[in-house]
């Protein structure tokens, strides 16, 4: 190795972006995700009770609207929990079957 | 005067854990740049971890990994990798389905031009032009490694992390794979190996530390560490 590959090695590190120290990251947002999916569905429910118990349609409006949101709210959390929880399933099934093929 | 020799690698307090389990209990290493530095001790004693740290495939609890000078504890792997931090981990970790010139080539993804990188590999490791055709899982347990080896190679690395060169090889052939080793070093790439068989990576290094129970109980000239080494192995901590 000739010392202008050490300088541009020097010159790389001294430009290399660092992240954030956060190891529970992941955990995290698995977490936030199943939350988020948990309580769409309550506001959901919530929302058919409200409009199950009133005559006024603008009240039973809202309530869809309500109800809506937590749909939303619902497929999020499950977008977010399925990401996060699917990541750390696929990266040890990767390692795990590259760790089986080169034992063989 | 003899000038200041580089510090190229540093580790600092550098602790790490599996869980709750802390493995690595506060190593400090410094390798200068060039040089071949080795790492020993039994199974167990926490030296692939740290080198998995060093690469940044293994988060640390506390301490700091320092490469020319900067903090890179919390570096990408990926990032490390490209800069140059090469690693070959334990089990040689080739792609036993594809074909020798098939797993040289997966190092071309950055835009390396596949005959280069061929050439470069066959030159230094002959036997494998010989194998190029042919399952890198039908190789010998060297040729295997010397595949890894020329894979790892042909990115240009600036720091080697090399995880048990010698596991389940012919002496002759840990003799062979270490020559390599020492030519690079005479290159000026900056190795950090570990090792549990001690008798050849010592003919190479120049410092070597022992490793007991996750930190470092000596470090020295390899003349030296011998001696400490033993007793290391027979479970005592020097």
């Amino acid at each position: 190795m000739t010392d202008t590959r050490l300088e541009q090695f020097r010159a790389e590190i001294a430009e290399l972006r660092l992240k954030e120290s956060n190891p529970d990251r992941e955990a995290t947002l698995v977490r936030v995700g199943a939350a988020l999916l948990v309580a769409g569905i309550a506001v959901g429910v919530v929302a058919a009770f409200v409009s199950h118990g009133t005559t006024d349609a603008l009240q039973q409006r809202d309530a869809i609207v309500i109800a809506l949101i937590g749909v939303s709210v619902s497929i999020t959390g499950a977008a977010v929990f399925l990401r996060y929880s699917l990541t750390r399933f696929l990266r040890f099934w990767l390692a795990r079957l590259l760790f089986e093929q080169s034992g063989r | 005067m003899r000038p200041v020799p580089e510090v190229l690698l540093e580790l600092a307090g550098l602790r790490a854990a599996y869980d709750r389990i802390e493995v690595l209990h506060g190593v400090d290493l410094t390798v200068e740049a060039g040089s071949v530095v080795a790492v020993l001790g039994p199974n167990g004693a926490g030296k692939s971890t740290m080198l998995d740290v060093v690469a940044g495939l293994h988060p640390a609890s506390a301490g700091e990994v320092r490469i020319a000078g900067r903090d890179v504890t919390t570096a990408d792997p990926a990032d490390l990798a490209r800069s140059g931090v090469c690693s070959i981990p334990e089990g040689r970790g080739v792609f036993p389905n594809l074909t020798v010139r098939e797993n040289l080539w997966m190092v071309t993804y950055a835009g390396v031009d596949r005959a280069d990188v061929e050439a470069r590999a066959y030159a230094r490791f002959p036997r494998l032009a010989q194998r190029r055709d042919q399952p890198a899982g039908t190789l010998s347990g060297g040729e295997q490694q010397m595949l890894a080896m020329a894979r790892a190679l042909t990115s240009d690395p600036a720091l080697l992390l090399l995880d048990e060169l010698s596991m389940g090889l012919a002496p002759l052939i840990v003799e062979e794979l270490y020559e390599v080793v020492g030519a690079l070093a005479a290159d000026g790439v900056t190795v950090l190996c570990v090792e549990q068989f001690a008798a050849t990576v010592l003919g190479v290094a120049d410092l070597a530390a022992v490793m007991v129970q996750g930190r470092i109980t000596t470090v020295g000239r390899p003349s030296a560490i011998e001696a400490d080494l033993a007793a290391a192995y027979l479970g005592g901590v020097p």
